[in-house]
């Protein structure tokens, strides 16, 4: 149990202020956190409440105001924006929302994506990629393009492509919001086992506390404070 | 990432784009054509130019000559520059760089074979300078040095001739005359006051009627290559040695005033002979200006080809400053042109951009890309441009016909420059907004609007 408990992710004393005009606008309040190699953790809240921001921070997407954040051992708050591009590509895998796919590409193209920005060449990534599709559960629709799938497939080679690279990290914002619930459970168990499988990271906000109980911690989130974290072990455990 | 990754994403992109792509394209093949063709104009002019003074006589030649009424602005007598003869010529000679001077005896002839005849002025130049003028020989020989009178007939010179029986000119019929100067007698009258006198039925001082002057058969030494057509500098003219000419002339004039020389107050003309004009070959067309300036310096009018040329370039050098520009200004518009697309299609792709800024593609794998895009519509404009300018050349070469034949000429250097032109231009124009795509928040991607 020893290895489990090594950290990936710190925060510590994190702050996001927004000005808007003249107003300022607290996303994030004082945040510490600490997520552990493996662990699946949910960051729950209402709208508006901060989770987006939190995770953008975690993915180096966008600077703190204030505060540490040490992904992988490395502290982004400090990072240019080319080493913050470099750290993604290496460690961090990304799923949208809004599946975020390349119109102009089909799907194995989409998911090979990340491994061509790493200089692999074009048959390696590709076989790689359809492998990917084959494990999400999408063999027949590898020369499909985003417009010729439906949500949920578009998702999974979504998830495919974050986790092409076998990142140590990912980061998945709201996954399942456009897709309907039986699908969305589909997707997070999905997630959940390939992640379990290979001992990777998974962060994701959602607002909906269903697919929050899937995780193994879920943060709750006010007013960008965390205000609650549910440890869901020995629930989970209990259950069995 | 692969160039060749970068290579087919940037390329990807623009097909993507076809209409607008080929309008761009389009910008940039006729900034490229314009500028090519301009230039090639100007080249051409240029070489044409180059080629039409070989032809005539080359760069290293001046010519020198005596006007007897250019007196001087003070217009005193005492100034006036003294008429040419040997001792003057003598004197050229001796200037620094100067390899051949010879005096220039020019006399007017009447020349007849048959019903044709023609009037010619025979240039009588020293042995030396006829073999210097690089004439090209067809039949026959130039004139000799033995002290015999034989004439060199330019290639043109048959049109000159006209049929006394028919009243028709050479540029009537365009026949050449039945004229054969090598092979049968050629008659030349001298004294031409005499002829014309005679034919129009003059009288002397005595009442009497002036008979006809004596017509003398003068052997032909050769005539110039070429055919009716072919134009160089003395196509048109009749050669002789000039000691076989002056004794021809004084035998046939006696002591009589020779035309064109000049008598003193008592109407007697003088021992010597004197000229209207010096033929003067320089040893280098880097000297001419020099030895020019020397002979002006001694009185005299002098023209070269050397000296003209040196103003048609620089008349040229401005002609081609300004199509050039003309094209340049094209071609800036085109790199607006690539700039706005640029421009545009980065807006468009602001959350393609971003997303692959989230999934890490390098900053500088991206500023590359959209580098090469631009790129590639300046190469595709360069090439295209460059073909159509290739099309226009012939064109332009075609209807200008046969005189300026090469007037747009395109050498291989200013292919490759217009090409690396071409495509700098749309790399330049696409470097402020690839350094833009390059910044592009990737929070743009996940924002879901
Ligand atoms: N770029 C920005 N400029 C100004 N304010 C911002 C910006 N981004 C976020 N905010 C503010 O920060 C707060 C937190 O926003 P955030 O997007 O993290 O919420 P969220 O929890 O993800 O909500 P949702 O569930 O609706 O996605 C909000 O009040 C929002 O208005
Ligand atoms: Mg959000």
């Amino acid at each position: 149990m020893d290895k489990a408990r090594e950290p990936v992710i710190q925060v510590k004393n994190l702050y996001k202020i927004f000005r808007v005009g003249s107003s300022k606008v607290r996303a994030l309040n004082g945040v510490d956190l600490t997520i552990y190699r493996g662990e699946f953790c949910a960051i729950v809240g209402t709208s508006g409440s901060g989770k987006s921001t939190m995770l953008n921070m975690l993915a180096g997407l966008e600077k703190p105001t204030k505060g540490e954040v040490i992904v992988a051992g490395e502290h982004l708050e400090n990072m240019s924006e080319n080493q913050l591009v470099k750290f993604r590509r290496e460690k961090v895998g990304f799923i949208f929302q809004s599946f975020n796919l390349l119109g102009t590409m089909n799907a194995v193209e989409n998911v090979a994506l990340p491994l061509m920005f790493r200089g692999i060449d074009k048959k390696t990534r590709e076989e790689k990629a359809s492998k990917m599709l084959d494990l999400v559960g999408l063999s027949k629709h590898k020369k499909h393009r985003p417009n010729e799938m439906s949500g949920g497939q578009q998702q999974r080679v979504g998830v495919a492509r974050a986790l092409v690279l076998d990142p140590e990290i990912i980061f998945a914002d709201e996954p399942t919001g456009n897709l309907d619930s039986h699908t969305s459970e589909e997707v997070l168990k999905l997630m959940r086992k390939v992640v379990q499988e290979k001992n990777q990271t998974l962060v994701m906000v959602t607002h909906d506390n269903h697919l929050a109980g899937f995780a193994d911690r879920i943060f709750h989130i006010i007013d960008g404070k965390i205000v609650k974290i549910e440890d869901r072990k020995d629930y989970k455990e209990e259950e069995q | 990432m692969r160039f060749l990754d970068l290579l087919r994403m940037s390329s990807t992109n623009l097909l993507r784009r076809k209409l607008r792509t080929v309008l761009t394209v389009l910008g940039v093949v006729i900034g490229t054509a314009s500028i090519v063709v301009m230039v090639s104009l100007g080249l051409g002019l240029r070489k044409t130019t180059m080629d039409q003074i070989e032809q005539s006589g080359g760069l290293t030649t001046v010519n020198v000559y005596y006007y007897e009424y250019a007196v001087s602005s003070s217009g005193s007598s005492e100034e006036q520059t003294q008429r040419i003869n040997d001792e003057v010529v003598e004197q050229m000679a001796q200037i620094p760089h100067v390899e051949v001077a010879s005096p220039v005896l020019s006399t007017y002839v009447l020349v007849k074979q048959g019903a044709y005849e023609a009037n010619f002025s025979i240039r009588g130049m020293t042995y030396e300078a006829l073999q210097s003028l690089d004439i090209d020989v067809g039949e026959g020989q130039l004139p000799p040095d033995d002290g015999t009178l034989q004439f060199f007939y330019g290639n043109q010179t048959l049109t000159n001739f006209y049929n006394a029986r028919t009243n028709q000119y050479y540029w009537d019929t365009m026949e050449a005359p039945d004229v054969d100067l090598m092979n049968d007698p050629v008659f030349v009258i001298f004294d031409m006051d005499a002829y014309s006198q005679s034919q129009y039925g003059g009288t002397d001082e005595n009442g009497q009627r002036i008979a006809p002057p004596k017509k003398y058969i003068i052997p032909t030494a050769g005539i110039m290559a070429g055919t009716l057509d072919d134009y160089s500098d003395n196509s048109y003219n009749v050669l002789a040695e000039i000691n076989a000419l002056k004794a021809q002339l004084k035998k046939v004039f006696k002591n009589k005033a020779i035309p064109g020389q000049p008598t003193n107050s008592a109407g007697k003309p003088y021992k010597e002979f004197y000229y209207d004009e010096v033929y003067i070959r320089v040893d280098s067309m880097d000297h001419v200006s020099e030895v020019q300036q020397a002979i002006r310096d001694m009185g005299y009018e002098t023209y070269s080809n050397a000296e003209w040329m040196e103003q048609t370039q620089n008349q040229m050098a401005t002609i081609q400053l300004v199509l050039g520009g003309i094209g340049a200004v094209s071609l800036f518009v085109a790199a607006i042109g690539i700039a706005n697309t640029m421009m545009m299609s980065i807006y468009e792709r602001t959350k393609e951009i971003g997303i692959i800024k989230v999934l890490g593609c390098d900053l500088g794998d991206i500023r590359t890309m959209f580098l090469m895009e631009a790129g590639f519509i300046g190469f595709f404009g360069g090439l295209i441009g460059l073909i159509l300018s290739f099309i226009i050349s012939g064109v332009i070469n075609l209807v200008a016909g046969e005189y300026y034949r090469g007037i747009s000429y395109i050498p291989i250097w200013l292919v490759l420059v217009s090409m690396v032109f071409a495509v700098l231009v749309g790399m330049v124009a696409g470097f402020f907004p690839a350094l833009r795509a390059m910044k592009l928040s990737p929070l743009a991607a996940i924002r879901n609007e």
